[in-house]
C-alpha cells in the first residue's frame, strides 16, 4: 500500500531479532562498572555529609525509576489505544520497565534511613524538626499522621507491588506470545490496560508525593505527581529512541524500525517536552499567583523570587531554556524528527536534562540539618551526584541487557507486527 | 460556449479498481513529467504524495508564522494594556509580570496556529469552492465508495490527451474520460435568495426591538439581567453593615497598627507644634494633639477622641481668632514651629503650588487674594451665611505674626468656616502648601533689589508697560461712560 514495499515479517528466530552479541557482552561490565561508580559517588557524597549523600543517592534512584515507570506507562498506553505503530519498539520498553524490580532492592537504603537514622534524608523523620523550625503544631500533627516511618514503608511496598505486578504481567504476556503467537494474549493485555493505568497513576503520583515532595514536609502541590510523571514519560520515549538507534547500529531490527517510527518517537518527545513545560508552569503559576508563604517557599528555596540569581535560580533558568525552549525549537521540524541520528542526539540530550530536572527537585533539600553545609556543594557535590546517577543508570542498563539477551528484541509474533512494520505517517 | 456547442476541456480522468494499480499509474504519470495532477481515493492512501511527486506543503510554515504572531500579539496586548495604557497592579505583582501573561500567550498561540492551519489549508486548496468540473462525470460519484481516480489537468505544460490516455490504458485505467466544463446553470436558485432574504429580515427584528425600547418610555422597572453587576454587593463608604458589632461597613484601623506610608511619628511634623515645649507648658493639650494626629487608637477611645476633637477645634479657633480678627484677646502662647521642616526648595514649592491649586485656590484664589471661584459665586448669590475667606496677603498672616506651624495647623484643622484638610492632604503636602503660601506672600513684597541686576531693567520696563495699559484701560472706561451720562 505504500511507496516502498514493506519488509516481509521475518521468522521468529531470525538473527535480526536477537540482541547483537556486541551489546549483550556489555551486560556484566556495565553492571559491575555501574555498581562501582554508584558506590564511589555515594561515598564521595557521604563524605560531605550524610544527608547530602542520601540526597545524591535518591536523585540517582528517582532518575532511574522515572525512566522505568515511564516505560511501563508507555507499554500500557499502547495496549490501551490498541496502537499498531509501536509494536516494533514495544519490547524495548517492556524490558526497561522490568527494572522496577531491581530498583525495589535499590530502594532499601532509602528505607534504611528511616529505620536506622532520624531525619537523615527525610526531615519529617526527625522528631525535633517541628520544634526546631517553629512549625504550627496542629498542622504538623496532621502531617505526621501520613508521614510516618512504618506507614511510609507499607506504602512503598504497595507502590512497588503494583509496578512489579503490572510489569511482570505485561512482560510475561508478551514473551509468551513470542512462542505461541496467541492473539488472545493481546486481547487480555488490552482488556486489563484500563484498570492497570488507573493503578499505575495512583502508585506513581503518591510515590512522587512520598519520596520527593515530602523532602520539604510542609510543602504541598497536588500537581507534583503529574510533574514527576511528565519527566518520566518524556525520558521513557528518549530511552526507547536511544535503544532503537543503538540496536540498529549493531545490525538488529534494521528492516522493521523505519524512519516512520523515529518520526513518531520524535513527535512524542516534542509533545512531552511541552507537556513537561505545561505542567511545570501550571504548578508554578498557581503558587506564584496565590503567593502564600507555605506554598511559595519551595520555589523560593529553588532560587525563584529572590532578588539575586543564586545557584538554584541558575539551574531553574537552565531548565527553562534548555529543558523547554531549545528542544522545543529543535524538535519542531519534521526534518529533524525524520532523521534517526538527530532523534538519537536529542534523546541523549533530553535524558541529560531530565537529570538536571530531578537534581533541581531533590538536591535543594539536601542542606545539612545543622546548616553547617549549604545544599549546593560546589563541584565536588555535583561530581558525586553525577557519579551516583551514572553508576545507577549503567547498572540498570547492564541488567536490561542481561534480560534482553534472553528474548527477542521485538515482539516477534504480535498480531500487529505487520501493521507496525508497514506503518507510515501521513 | 453553448453557442458553438463546444465545451472547454479541463483535463482527463481515469478510474482504477485498486490502490496498487492507482499507485502504479501515479508513478507512471509522475515519471512522464506531469505536474498538475491529482488522485482521488475513498480513504487516505499512504505514500500517494510521493507516487504523484507532490512537494511537501508550505502549510507548516504558515502555522508557525501564525503561532509566533499569536504569542507576540498576546504579549504586546497584555503589556500594553496592563502596564502602559492603564498601569494596574494586580495581586501586588509588577506591571509586566510574564507568568501572568503566559496563559493568554499560550491560548492565542494555539488559536492563531489553528486559524492559520484551517484557513491556510483553504487558501492553498482554493476553497471554498461549490463545484468542480470532475463532478460532471457520473462515475466519479464512486470516489466516495470503492473506486480510485487519477486526473491530469489540461493546463499542464506537457499535456497531450493521447499520451495521457495511453498511460492510463497501459496501467489498467477504466472509463477514461475527458473532463468537460460543467454546463449546468450557474444561476443561484431562487429559493436560496428567499431563504437569505428571510434570514436577513429576521435578523433585523432584535435590532428593531432594541431601537424601540430606546425611544419609548415604560412603566415597568428596568430588568436586571446581572443583578449583582448592576448593584455591586460591595459596601460603599459610610454604609451600614450587619456583619460587624458596631454596624459600620468601614473598618477603623486595627488597634496598634499603622497604615502603610503613615509611619511618621515625628509629632512636630504632624502637628506643627514644638511638642517638647508644649508638653512642658500644657501636658494635657499635648497629649490630645498626639492622639488626634494618630487618629482613633481603638474603639474604646473613639468617643473620647471625638469630644476632644471638638475641643481642639474650638480651642484652635479661639487661639487663631485674635490674629485674624485683630482684636485684643489672650495672646497665643502655643510654641509653634517657626520654620518649615521641608525647607523651600523648588521641588517643595512646585508641590505646594500644585496642592494649593487643587485645594486652596477655589476659595482663596490662585493668587491667595481671597477671591476664589466659590467666594465670587457666594457673593453673586448673596449667600447670607457666607464668611469670605481671608486674603493671605495680610500683615497678620505673615511669618512674623503667624508662624509656619500655626499656618500648618490651620490648614490641618480648619478655622471659622474653613474645614480641616488633614484627612485629604498628606502632612508632607500641607507643609509644601505652607511653603508656597509664604512664596505668594513674598511675591507682593519683593523689592527690586532681590532680582539679579541684568533682569531689573526688563522688569521695570514690563512694570511701565503694565501701568500704561492699566491707565489706557481706565481712560477707555471713563470715555465709555461719559457719553452715556451726557445723553441722559
Amino acid at each position: 500500500m505504500s511507496e516502498h514495499a514493506a519488509a516481509e515479517i521475518k521468522s521468529a528466530d531470525d538473527p535480526a531479532f536477537q540482541l547483537p552479541a556486541s551489546l549483550g557482552s556489555l551486560s556484566i561490565p556495565l553492571s559491575i562498572g555501574g555498581l562501582v561508580l554508584l558506590l564511589a559517588g555515594w561515598g564521595l557524597a557521604n563524605s560531605i555529609h550524610a544527608r547530602f549523600g542520601m540526597s545524591a543517592y535518591l536523585t540517582a534512584f528517582i532518575y532511574c525509576l522515572s525512566i522505568a515507570v515511564g516505560c511501563l506507562f508507555f507499554v500500557m498506553i499502547q495496549h490501551l489505544c490498541r496502537a499498531g505503530w509501536s509494536v516494533v519498539i514495544r519490547r524495548i520498553a517492556e524490558t526497561v520497565m522490568l527494572m522496577v524490580i531491581p530498583l525495589a532492592v535499590l530502594f532499601l537504603p532509602i528505607l534504611g534511613t528511616l529505620l536506622f537514622g532520624e531525619g537523615v534524608l527525610y526531615k519529617w523523620d526527625d522528631p525535633n524538626h517541628a520544634i526546631e523550625n517553629h512549625l504550627p503544631i496542629t498542622a504538623w500533627m496532621e502531617k505526621t499522621r501520613w508521614l510516618d516511618s512504618s506507614w511510609f514503608t507499607v506504602r512503598a511496598v504497595i507502590y512497588f507491588a503494583i509496578w512489579a505486578a503490572l510489569a511482570l504481567f505485561y512482560y510475561r504476556g508478551s514473551i509468551r506470545q513470542d512462542t505461541t503467537g496467541d492473539k488472545a494474549i493481546t486481547d487480555k493485555l488490552q482488556y486489563w490496560s484500563g484498570p492497570a493505568i488507573m493503578m499505575f497513576c495512583g502508585a506513581t503520583s503518591f510515590a512522587a508525593f512520598d519520596w520527593v515532595m515530602s523532602l520539604a514536609p510542609m510543602w504541598f502541590s497536588t500537581m507534583f505527581g503529574v510533574y514527576v510523571f511528565a519527566g518520566s514519560i518524556l525520558s521513557a520515549h528518549c530511552i526507547i529512541s536511544v535503544a532503537v538507534y543503538a540496536l540498529q547500529r549493531r545490525g538488529a531490527i534494521q528492516d522493521e524500525v523505519t524512519i516512520e517510527h523515529y518520526h513518531d518517537l520524535g513527535k512524542y518527545m516534542f509533545g512531552f517536552v511541552f507537556f513537561w513545560t505545561y505542567i511545570a508552569f501550571s504548578q508554578f503559576l498557581l503558587i506564584w499567583y496565590g503567593n502564600i508563604p507555605e506554598e511559595t517557599h519551595w520555589f523560593y528555596e529553588r532560587g525563584l523570587g529572590q532578588d539575586h540569581l543564586d545557584t538554584w535560580g541558575t539551574v531553574g533558568l537552565i531548565l527553562i531554556f534548555f529543558h523547554w525552549m531549545l528542544p522545543f525549537a529543535g524538535l519542531m521540524s519534521r526534518h529533524v524528527r525524520r532523521n534517526p541520528k538527530l532523534v538519537f542526539a536529542w534523546a541523549i540530550y533530553l535524558l541529560i536534562l531530565h537529570f538536571v530536572d530531578v537534581y533541581w527537585m531533590i538536591m535543594p533539600e539536601s542542606a545539612a540539618p545543622d546548616a553547617s553545609h549549604a545544599s549546593a556543594e560546589g563541584a565536588v557535590g555535583v561530581a558525586a551526584s553525577v557519579l551516583c546517577v551514572l553508576g545507577m543508570f549503567l547498572l540498570m542498563i547492564g541488567m536490561v541487557l542481561k534480560i534482553a539477551k534472553q528474548n527477542a528484541v521485538i515482539a516477534v509474533r504480535d498480531p500487529r507486527l505487520g501493521e507496525s512494520i508497514a506503518f507510515e505517517n501521513m | 460556449m453553448s453557442e458553438n456547442n463546444e465545451k472547454k476541456v479541463h483535463g482527463i480522468v481515469a478510474e482504477y479498481e485498486s490502490v496498487d494499480t492507482l499507485l502504479h499509474a501515479c508513478r507512471r504519470i509522475r515519471d512522464a513529467g506531469y505536474k498538475k495532477t491529482d488522485a482521488y481515493t475513498p480513504f487516505p492512501v499512504h505514500g500517494i504524495d510521493k507516487a504523484l511527486g507532490i512537494k511537501p506543503t508550505v502549510l507548516p510554515w504558515i502555522v508557525l508564522g501564525c503561532g509566533i504572531t499569536g504569542t507576540i500579539t498576546a504579549l504586546v496586548m497584555q503589556i500594553w494594556m496592563n502596564s502602559i495604557d492603564y498601569p494596574y497592579i494586580i495581586s501586588g505583582k509588577p506591571y509586566v509580570s510574564l507568568p501572568a501573561f503566559m496563559p493568554v500567550a499560550f491560548e492565542l498561540t494555539v488559536l492563531f496556529s489553528s486559524f492559520g492551519a484551517f484557513f491556510g489549508m483553504w487558501a492553498l486548496n482554493g476553497l471554498p469552492r461549490f463545484s468542480n468540473p470532475l463532478f460532471t462525470d457520473p462515475r466519479f460519484d464512486r470516489v466516495t465508495d470503492d473506486r480510485f481516480f487519477l486526473y491530469v489537468d489540461a493546463s499542464d505544460e506537457r499535456y497531450e490527451e493521447g499520451a495521457v490516455r495511453e498511460i492510463y490504458e497501459q496501467t489498467g485505467g477504466e472509463y477514461i474520460n475527458t473532463v468537460l466544463d460543467d454546463d449546468s446553470s450557474e444561476k443561484i436558485p431562487k429559493p436560496i435568495f428567499m431563504a437569505w432574504g428571510l434570514v436577513i429580515s429576521a435578523s433585523v427584528i432584535p435590532l428593531l426591538v432594541v431601537l424601540k425600547m430606546r425611544v419609548t418610555n415604560s412603566e415597568s422597572p428596568r430588568f436586571h439581567i446581572f443583578y449583582d453587576m448592576d448593584f455591586s454587593p460591595a459596601k460603599d463608604a459610610q454604609q451600614g453593615s450587619t456583619l460587624f458589632a458596631d454596624g459600620r461597613a468601614m473598618r477603623p484601623d486595627v488597634p496598634g497598627t499603622v497604615a502603610r506610608g503613615e509611619s511618621n511619628y515625628d509629632m512636630d511634623f504632624m502637628t506643627g507644634v514644638q511638642m517638647d515645649q508644649l508638653s512642658a507648658m500644657d501636658a494635657p493639650r499635648a497629649d490630645r494633639l498626639v492622639r488626634l494626629s494618630l487618629g482613633p487608637i481603638g474603639p474604646a477611645d473613639d468617643e473620647a477622641g471625638d469630644d476632644e476633637n471638638q475641643n481642639e477645634e474650638t480651642r484652635d479657633e479661639s487661639t487663631a481668632a485674635p490674629s485674624a480678627g485683630g482684636s485684643e484677646e489672650a495672646k497665643d502662647t502655643t510654641p509653634w514651629l517657626t520654620t518649615n521642616p521641608l525647607g523651600n526648595s523648588e521641588e517643595v514649592l512646585l508641590r505646594g503650588q500644585k496642592y494649593f491649586g487643587i485645594y486652596c485656590s477655589v476659595c482663596h484664589g490662585m493668587n491667595g487674594g481671597g477671591n476664589g471661584l466659590v467666594n465670587r459665586r457666594a457673593r453673586k448669590i448673596l449667600s447670607p451665611t457666607w464668611i469670605p475667606p481671608s486674603s493671605l496677603h495680610q500683615d497678620t498672616l505673615y511669618k512674623d505674626q503667624y508662624p509656619d506651624g500655626k499656618l500648618f495647623s490651620t490648614i490641618s484643622n480648619g478655622i471659622r468656616k474653613m474645614p480641616g484638610y488633614a484627612g485629604q492632604i498628606k502632612a508632607k503636602d500641607r507643609w509644601a502648601i505652607v511653603a508656597y503660601v509664604r512664596a505668594l506672600q513674598l511675591s507682593r513684597n519683593a523689592s527690586i533689589d532681590s532680582f539679579p541686576e541684568e533682569e531689573r531693567e526688563s522688569l521695570l520696563d514690563e512694570q511701565k508697560q503694565i501701568e500704561q495699559k492699566l491707565k489706557e484701560q481706565a481712560e477707555a472706561e471713563q470715555q465709555a461712560t461719559t457719553p452715556g451720562q451726557a445723553s441722559s
